[in-house]
C-alpha cells in the first residue's frame, strides 16, 4: 500500500488559510496532515464522505434528482431561500448566486448568523486594515482584544502574530509588544508584556476613551478600570504598527453589538499618530469568499434579496429564522449545522441539499446530491480572514463537483422555466 | 438561414484615425469576429445611413475589477440601493444577470454599462498582485468587454531590494516572472516608494530622491527599473506611472521631476490632472506639464478628469486617502498589503461650487485643450475616482462644444481660477476625429492592443455606432449599436447580448536564475506559498512580444 503526499495545501478549517499543510493519503483515505493542529486534522479528517443521490429518501439517479430538484425550485418564484454553507469554493458559490439571481431567490450565507455586526459597523465607518504578513511583517505593537486565537485559530499566533519574525520585525516575539486585554468572561491570551481586565459595562466606554486619548483629549477624572484603558493609548500611538486584534465569530455569552464600531473608530484614529489595522479574526470555510463574491455580484456582502428581479439588501433578517413566514422552497448548497428549530422547519418544505454529506441530513429532504468539501476534494479558490484569495489542492478527489451539479442544476431550471 | 458569421455594417460615415479615415461613407465588413475587406451579398447587415461609426471604446485606465473596487462596492449599500438594475433580457435567450450601479457598479452591471456606452475594452489600472486571482474572478464576471489589469509594483519588497542592492537586471526578472504569475497586462508604479514609507512609518515621500528609511531606496531609482523593465521587456503598453504625492498643491514639481527622470524613455503617466497643481497655494500647472508633454514624443498621458458629481476614490496609495478622509470626514478604508501594496478609499463628491472641485475640473479640461497631440494624451476619469465612466459623454460635450464649456464655467467657483487658461478662454473644440483617437485609436496604440482601436483588416470587429445628434452628451451616451467580435450588442439602448469578453495578458520571458532566491524570498517573509501563488491558466493566451 504506497502512501502518496501533497505539500502546500491549503487548509480552510479556520480562516488563517495556512497552505503550508502536507497531507499523505492512503487507500482514499487521509492518514497524515503536518504540521500538527488541533483544527486542522479533525478538520481534514479521514477525507471519508459519502457520495450518494437521494431522492425523497431513495437512492436516484443524478439526472432524476435534478430534474425534480428543478421542478421544486422553479415553481416557486421568489420565494426560494438559497442557504450557502461555509465549505465551498467560489466557484461554487458563483454557480448558486447565479441560480438565486435565476430564481429570485433570497440568499442567506454563514455571514448573517455570525459576523453581520462587524460587516455593517465597516460599511457605517469603513474601515482600517491589513492583511496577515502585514500583522507579521511589522506590528511591534499587537494588541488582542476580548480573544486568545489559541482555541479557534490554534496557528494564528506562530504564523501572524506575535511570534514569528518578519521584514521589520527581526527577532519575533521579543521585537513586540504584546497587550491583552480581558473583557469579562473572554479571555485575551496570558504572557502579555501588559494585560487589562474590564468588565463589559465598561468595555465601551474604555473603546471611547481610548479614542479620545489618541486624538489628544484629557478625560479627566475616571474608575481604575478606565483608567488603566487610557494608559494604554501611548504604548499604541508610540508603536510603529500597531495591530488590533478581536474575534468577528460569535462567543458563547452575547457580547456588546457596538464592540465592533468601537475598535474600528481606535484603529482608524490611532492612524494619526503612527500606523495600526484592525484585524476581524474569522473563522473557516469560505464564508469570507462569500461575502467577495456576492458583493461583487450584487453589490452587497450578504443577505441579498432577488425577489424584484434585483438585488435588495436585507440585513436585519436571517433567511433562516424566517421559512415558513417567507419561503416555499429551500436549496442548500454546502454543508450546514442546523439547531433543532431549522431542521424542523426545513423538514416541513421542499428542501434541496447539494454538498458535503447530503445524504446524512437529520431530516429527509426532497432532494440530497452529496459533493466534496473546498480544499479537501474540490480545488478553485477560497478566501482567507483577510480577504486573500487562496489557491486550494484538493488531496482527494471528488465523484461528482459542486460546480459541475450545480451548473446542471442551473440548466435544469432554465429547460423548467422555459417550459413552465 | 442567417449567416451570423458575418456582418456588413453599411452606409455610416466612419472615422477610424488609425486608417486615415475622418468622416468617410464606408462599409464595414466583418466575419469571424475580425474586421474582413468584404463579405458576400446577402450577409447579415446593419443599415447605419446618417450614422456614425468608430471601432469600439477603449478604456486606458479604469478600476473595475479589482479586491479594492470590492472593498469600496461593499462600503456602498446606500449606493447600490439607490440604483438597482434587473437582468436584461437578452436576444439570444442567454443568462443575463441582475445587479447595482452607483459609482462602483456590481460586475455584470458594470460590463452591461461599459457595452452601454460603446467601450468594449478595458483595463483595471491597479491589482495588488497577491490579489490576481480575485481579479480574474471578477473579470470572469463582467461580460461584453475584453479586458485585464496592471499589477502594482511600485512599492513591492522584492524589487526595493534589488534596487537597494543595485541589480536591476534582477529586478526586471522579477517583474516578468509576475507580470506571468498573476496574468497582468501591464507594470504600474503607484507613488513610488511613498506607499512603503505609509505603511512603515515615513508616512509618505516628498520628492524623488527622498531615500525610503527602510530600504534606503529612492523614487528615482524605482521609476528608472521599472521603466527600463518594461522597455527592456518590449511589453505592449509601457510602464504605467502615478507618480508622488497626488493631489497635494505644489505637485506639479515632482510630475515634471519624474517625467524628466525618464526623459527619451517610453512612458505612460496616469491622470495626470491629479498631479498638475501649482504651489504652495491650489492654483492650475497644467500649462507646464502639457508643454513637456507636447515636446516629448516618449511621454503619453490620460488626463484624468474630474466630472461634478459623486465619486468613489479608490487607490493603492493610501497616505492620500488618509489626508482626503482627514480633510473630508468621509468614510474611509485602508488595507495594507503584504509584501506589495496598500489601498485607500474614501467615497467623494465634486461640487462645482467647492474652489478645489472647480480648479481641478479646470485643470483636466486644460490638458486636454492645450494638448497638441491627442495621440499621446487620452481621455480618462481615472473611473470612478474623477467621476463614474458614465460620465465620458459629458466630458466629450465639453470637450468638443465650447458654448456647452464657456456656460458651465459661469457656474463654477472661481475662487481659485486665477491665470488659468481655461478662465481666460480656450477655443478649441475638438473634432469628431479628435474624440475617436482619444477615446479608442490612442488608448489601443498606447496599449500595444493591434487589433484594437482600429477597423482595418484584421481587427477586432468591435464597432460603435452613434445616431447623430446635436446634444454630444446625449449622442455619446447612447449609442445606436454597439458590435463586439462581430456580434450585435447593443441596439438602440438595450442589450441584446452579453458574450464574455477575452483575457489580455502577457507572459514575457525571464532568466530562471531568478527563481531560487526568490523562493527563499517567500519562504522567510511570505504568508502564501511560492507554489501556490501563481494564478495558474488563464483561458486565452497571452499576447506575443515583438522579438
Amino acid at each position: 500500500m504506497t502512501d502518496t503526499r501533497m505539500d502546500h495545501v491549503t487548509c480552510l478549517g479556520c480562516g488563517c488559510g495556512c497552505d503550508d499543510i502536507a497531507v499523505t493519503v492512503r487507500d482514499g483515505r487521509i492518514v497524515e496532515v503536518t504540521p500538527p493542529c488541533p483544527v486542522s486534522r479533525p478538520w481534514f479528517g479521514d477525507g471519508v464522505v459519502p457520495w450518494e443521490v437521494m431522492r425523497n429518501g431513495n437512492p436516484a439517479d443524478l439526472g432524476e434528482a435534478l430534474s425534480e430538484a428543478a421542478g421544486l425550485l422553479a415553481l416557486q418564484p421568489g420565494r426560494v431561500l438559497v442557504y450557502l454553507g461555509a465549505d465551498l469554493s467560489s466557484g461554487a458559490q458563483r454557480h448558486a448566486v447565479g441560480i438565486a439571481d435565476l430564481l429570485r431567490a433570497t440568499i442567506d450565507t454563514a455571514t448573517s448568523g455570525t459576523a453581520a455586526t462587524g460587516l455593517l459597523a465597516g460599511q457605517r465607518r469603513g474601515r482600517a486594515t491589513a492583511t496577515l504578513g502585514e500583522i507579521r511583517n511589522r506590528a511591534d505593537v499587537v494588541l488582542f482584544w476580548a480573544t486568545d486565537p489559541a482555541r479557534r485559530y490554534p496557528r494564528f499566533q506562530s504564523r501572524y502574530a506575535p511570534d514569528p519574525s518578519g521584514t521589520q520585525i527581526a527577532n519575533g516575539r521579543a521585537d513586540r509588544f504584546v497587550i491583552s486585554v480581558h473583557v469579562g468572561s473572554e479571555k485575551a491570551p496570558s504572557g502579555a508584556d501588559a494585560s487589562l481586565t474590564l468588565e463589559p459595562s465598561d468595555e465601551i466606554a474604555a473603546l471611547s476613551l481610548m479614542r479620545a486619548a489618541v486624538a489628544g483629549n484629557s478625560p479627566g477624572e475616571l474608575t481604575t478600570p478606565l483608567e488603566q484603558a487610557v494608559a494604554l493609548v501611548p504604548r499604541l500611538s508610540g508603536a510603529r504598527y500597531a495591530v488590533l486584534i478581536h474575534d468577528a465569530e460569535p462567543s458563547a455569552e452575547p457580547r456588546n453589538p457596538l464592540r465592533v464600531e468601537g475598535l474600528i473608530t481606535l484603529a482608524q484614529a490611532l492612524n494619526g499618530p503612527t500606523r495600526a489595522a484592525l484585524l476581524s479574526l474569522r473563522a473557516g470555510g469560505n464564508r469570507v469568499g462569500a461575502e467577495s463574491l456576492l458583493t461583487w455580484q450584487s453589490g452587497f456582502p450578504y443577505a441579498v434579496d432577488y425577489s424584484r428581479g434585483y438585488p435588495r439588501y436585507v440585513p436585519e433578517q436571517r433567511g433562516l429564522d424566517l421559512l415558513e413566514k417567507r419561503f416555499s422552497a429551500v436549496l442548500i448548497v454546502g454543508s450546514a449545522a442546523f439547531d433543532d428549530r431549522t431542521a424542523s422547519a426545513l423538514a416541513n418544505l421542499p428542501t434541496v441539499i447539494i454538498g458535503p454529506r447530503a445524504s446524512q441530513s437529520v431530516f429527509s429532504p426532497a432532494v440530497a446530491i452529496d459533493t466534496g468539501v473546498a480544499g479537501i476534494h474540490e480545488g478553485g479558490t477560497g478566501y482567507r480572514m483577510d480577504e486573500v484569495p487562496l489557491s486550494l489542492r484538493p488531496p482527494l478527489t471528488a465523484t461528482r463537483s459542486t460546480v459541475d451539479v450545480l451548473e446542471a442544476l442551473h440548466g435544469a431550471i432554465r429547460l423548467r422555466a422555459g417550459s413552465a | 438561414m442567417t449567416d451570423m458569421r458575418r456582418l456588413r455594417i453599411t452606409g455610416g460615415t466612419l472615422y477610424d484615425p488609425a486608417n486615415g479615415v475622418d468622416g468617410e461613407v464606408r462599409d464595414i465588413c466583418i466575419e469571424d469576429g475580425r474586421v474582413v475587406p468584404d463579405v458576400p451579398h446577402g450577409s447579415p447587415a446593419l443599415d447605419t445611413r446618417g450614422m456614425i461609426v468608430m471601432p469600439g471604446g477603449v478604456d486606458i485606465h479604469s478600476h473595475f475589477a479589482s479586491s479594492s473596487c470590492n472593498h469600496a462596492r461593499r462600503l456602498l449599500p446606500e449606493e447600490h440601493f439607490a440604483d438597482p438594475v434587473a437582468a436584461p433580457t437578452l436576444q439570444d435567450r442567454t443568462v443575463s444577470r441582475s445587479g447595482t450601479g452607483g459609482t462602483v457598479p456590481s460586475t455584470f452591471t458594470t460590463g452591461y454599462r461599459y457595452a452601454g456606452l460603446g467601450y468594449t475594452t478595458v483595463f483595471d489600472a491597479a491589482v495588488a498582485p497577491v490579489m490576481a486571482r480575485h481579479s480574474h474572478a471578477e473579470l470572469e464576471d463582467t461580460p461584453c468587454v475584453d479586458g485585464g489589469f496592471f499589477a502594482l509594483m511600485g512599492n513591492d519588497e522584492y524589487l526595493l531590494r534589488q534596487i537597494a542592492a543595485g541589480e536591476r537586471e534582477r529586478a526586471r526578472d522579477y517583474a516578468a516572472w509576475l507580470l506571468g504569475a498573476t496574468g497582468a497586462y501591464a507594470i504600474k508604479i503607484v507613488n513610488p516608494g511613498g506607499i512603503e514609507a505609509w505603511k512603515s512609518g515615513q508616512r509618505n515621500l516628498s520628492g524623488l530622491d527622498e531615500a525610503l528609511a527602510t530600504r534606503g531606496v529612492t523614487p528615482r531609482a524605482i521609476l528608472e527599473t521599472l521603466t527600463d523593465a518594461a522597455n527592456q521587456l518590449k511589453l505592449p503598453h509601457p510602464v504605467h506611472i502615478h507618480c508622488n504625492n497626488l493631489g497635494v498643491p505644489g505637485n506639479v514639481a515632482v510630475t515634471l521631476a519624474s517625467m524628466q527622470a525618464l526623459a527619451g524613455r517610453r512612458a505612460h503617466f496616469t491622470h495626470v490632472q491629479f498631479h498638475s497643481y501649482g504651489g504652495p497655494g491650489w492654483s492650475s500647472a497644467a500649462a507646464p506639464v502639457i508643454e513637456y508633454v507636447n515636446e516629448h514624443p516618449e511621454i503619453s498621458i490620460d488626463v484624468g478628469q474630474v466630472m461634478f458629481g459623486p465619486a468613489t476614490t479608490i487607490t493603492a496609495d493610501g497616505p492620500v486617502e488618509y489626508l482626503l478622509h482627514k480633510s473630508s470626514g468621509r468614510k474611509w478604508v485602508n488595507i495594507d498589503i503584504e509584501m506589495e501594496t496598500g489601498c485607500g478609499i474614501v467615497p467623494f463628491q465634486y461640487k462645482d461650487k467647492a474652489a478645489v472641485s472647480a480648479l481641478q475640473w479646470v485643470i483636466g479640461l486644460e490638458l486636454f485643450l492645450l494638448s497638441a497631440d491627442p495621440w499621446r494624451v487620452v481621455l480618462s476619469t481615472d473611473h470612478p475616482n474623477g467621476g463614474s465612466f458614465l460620465s465620458y459623454p459629458a466630458l466629450i460635450q465639453l470637450l468638443m462644444d465650447r458654448g456647452v464649456r464657456d456656460e458651465r464655467i459661469k457656474q463654477i467657483n472661481p475662487k481659485l481660477l486665477a491665470g488659468s487658461a481655461l478662465a481666460d478662454g480656450l477655443t478649441r473644440e475638438y473634432t469628431l476625429n479628435e474624440i475617436a483617437i482619444i477615446t479608442r485609436a490612442a488608448p489601443a496604440r498606447l496599449l500595444g492592443l493591434r487589433h484594437k482601436g482600429h477597423l482595418g483588416p484584421g481587427a477586432d470587429g468591435d464597432v460603435t455606432v452613434y445616431s447623430t445628434n446635436t446634444d454630444l452628451a446625449e449622442m455619446f451616451a447612447a449609442p445606436r449599436y454597439v458590435v463586439k467580435g462581430g456580434v450585435l450588442v447593443v441596439e438602440e439602448g438595450h442589450l441584446r447580448r452579453a458574450p464574455t469578453g477575452r483575457r489580455l495578458h502577457v507572459r514575457p520571458g525571464y532568466d530562471e536564475a531568478l527563481l531560487p532566491d526568490l523562493r527563499r524570498h517567500f519562504e522567510t517573509y511570505s504568508t502564501v506559498a511560492f507554489e501556490n501563488y501563481p494564478v495558474g491558466e488563464i483561458a486565452d493566451e497571452p499576447l506575443s512580444l515583438s522579438p
